[in-house]
């Protein structure tokens, strides 16, 4: 026999053993697209709900630089607020998400809430600080609890005027032997004391904490990277880009100033090649501003054989297909087709322009489209010109790739953006010195049944 | 008259330096690619080329590489618009690296130092 399960439990079991509840409630935080602020109120989240670990009051610090800054502290205020919510948190259906909520109303009341009260607390990393708690935890690497807190000179008075009790706990984060900053645990209102299977428990959670921080880090700093990478490669495709028309129109514009003079023909025809190379220059920019738009518009409905025809009989299109045997078969009565319409078009024209560029006059450049099934619709460019070589296919969709002599290589990323938008997909067959089939299929549904 | 061959596909360019060489005093041929570039260097002499980099068909550093199977006494500069490529170590067999730039001047400077006026 096979049974399924869900890797998500719908609700809190009150019977449940600590440790189970504690390990579910974290676990479900990784399966939601939380910020990593909403990640770590998670964390505290178990290790203050009545029925996880059951500590009372959560205190996080986070590392900024060289200093420990209070960052956020779950809990009551107050024994009264205390009892109620432990009732509402142990209210049978009451799930994850509203836990969450509530603690996160909780942290971003305002006034007279704890994190407010606890921001300003800072300790500079330094041998000083490090002395005293609950700084020292962070330092050394090494859990703490400290009993009869207001009698001992290792603990700071500032931390202890603000949290008033006199047993406490310090969980450090370290992840990759990087101190992340620190968890500090207490039972204010119950005054029960910490008991060494709830250090262990709260030791999990610091150590899944910083993890979580640890990767959450790297990610951030990976795609930064990368961000900067895209942009290196972009800077210098552009200034190649540019380059070639500024040194042209710089060069002919010096002709025109020289102390000799020109002739009237030569500077007619210098002002001529000045005025197409910005032309050019224009055409670059444009390209830029129009293809590496932040935004994609929303996917709609539509009738795609209107705007198939109104690109194929496009003056350019029209223009540049008499070069070419351009076979165009669309089915009768295609159906209506998910994507922005505009964006529809220029995938199409963008096409038909790569099949153009890739084919020598004479070739044959195809155009069809046919409904695959009832849900999806194929558009598909093909044509009879070079082909794409085996490491030009890896690269295809990578803006600024091109093997055009004057492309911008932001064509097909283009296409690729706007399929995404659209929950489509883009299948490219090709053998060079054979041609290449483009075959875009996006989603569709039967519309209205003009053909 | 020291003859220069120059290598660039982009037709305005190409006029270009063209003109500007020939008033600096040089005889210039220019070509649009590296096949071409080959066919000249095979008919006749030069004293140097200047050569793209990013061209279709051949690149300039492939043309280098045939250049020097043929001919390994002539300099060559390589004069592109792209800045990184000077740290490219495949550029090193040229004589000189010269950045596009609207302004002829570091161009010429280089073509003295490498051959006279």
């Amino acid at each position: 026999m096979i049974e399924k399960y869900s890797f998500l439990t719908a609700d809190f079991q009150k019977d449940a053993p600590k440790e189970m509840m504690l390990l579910s409630i974290i676990s479900q935080s990784f399966f939601q697209p939380f910020s990593l602020e909403d990640n770590l109120l998670v964390i505290l989240t178990a290790l203050t709900s009545g029925s996880g670990v059951g500590f009372n009051r959560a205190m996080l610090f986070l590392k900024d630089g060289d200093r420990l800054r209070g960052e956020m502290w779950l809990g009551p205020s107050t024994p009264e607020e205390a009892g109620y919510i432990w009732e509402v948190l142990s209210t049978p259906g009451i799930g994850y998400v509203e836990i969450i909520e509530h603690n996160r109303a909780l942290v971003s009341k305002d006034e007279n809430t704890l994190s407010r009260r606890m921001k300003n607390l800072v300790f500079t990393l330094d041998e000083k600080t490090c002395a005293q708690f609950p700084a020292r935890a962070a330092c050394h690497r090494e859990i703490y609890l400290v009993r009869e807190a207001s009698n001992d000179p290792q603990v700071d008075p500032r931390f202890l005027a603000l949290v008033q009790v006199d047993e406490f706990l310090c969980i450090p984060l370290v992840a990759q032997d990087e101190v992340f900053g620190e968890i500090v645990l207490d039972n204010a209102f119950t005054r029960v004391p910490i008991s060494p299977g709830d250090i262990k428990l709260a030791g999990l959670c610091g150590l899944i904490a910083s993890n979580y921080i640890y990767s959450t880090t790297l990610h951030k700093r990976l795609l930064d990277a990368e961000k900067m990478a895209a942009m290196g490669e972009m800077a210098m495709f552009v200034t190649h880009q540019l380059r070639n028309p500024l040194v042209t129109i710089g060069g002919f514009t010096d002709q025109l100033l020289l102390p000799e003079g020109v002739s009237d023909e030569k500077r007619e025809r210098n002002l001529r090649i000045i005025h197409d190379e910005i032309a050019r220059l224009e055409g670059i920019v444009y390209q830029m501003g129009h293809f590496l738009k932040v935004s994609m518009k929303e996917p709609v409905y539509f009738d795609v054989a209107p705007a198939i025809e109104a690109v194929l009989r496009s003056p350019e299109v029209q223009a540049r297909g008499r070069e070419y045997s351009l076979t165009v078969k669309i089915e009768p009565c295609l159906p209506q087709v998910l994507c922005d319409p505009t964006s529809f078009g220029e995938v199409l024209r963008n096409l038909l322009h790569n099949a153009f560029d890739a084919t020598p006059p004479g070739g044959t450049v195809s155009v069809r489209a046919y409904r695959k099934n009832s849900t999806s619709f194929v558009l598909s460019v093909g044509d009879t010109g070079k082909g794409i070589s085996n490491p030009d296919k890896g690269q295809l969709f990578q803006p600024f790739f091109t093997t055009k002599e004057k492309g911008m290589g932001l064509g097909l990323p283009f296409i690729k953006r706007v399929m995404d938008t659209c929950g489509g997909q883009i299948q490219v067959r090709s053998r060079v010195g054979k041609g290449a089939l483009f075959k875009l299929i996006f989603q569709s549904r039967e519309g209205s049944q003009r053909s | 008259m020291k003859k220069i061959l120059v290598v660039e596909d982009e037709k305005a360019l190409c006029l270009l330096y063209e003109e500007e060489l020939q008033r600096a005093g040089y005889a210039v041929t220019a070509v649009s690619d590296a096949d071409a570039a080959l066919e000249e260097i095979g008919k006749g002499s030069f004293d140097l080329i200047i050569t793209d980099i990013r061209m279709p068909g051949k690149n300039g550093i492939e043309l280098i590489t045939h250049i020097m199977g043929l001919r390994k006494d002539i300099p060559i500069i390589i004069n592109s618009a792209y800045q990184s490529h000077k740290e490219d170590f495949m550029t090193w067999a040229a004589d000189a690296y010269v950045v596009k730039s609207s302004s002829l001047d570091e161009l010429k400077l280089k073509i003295k130092e490498l051959i006279g006026e």
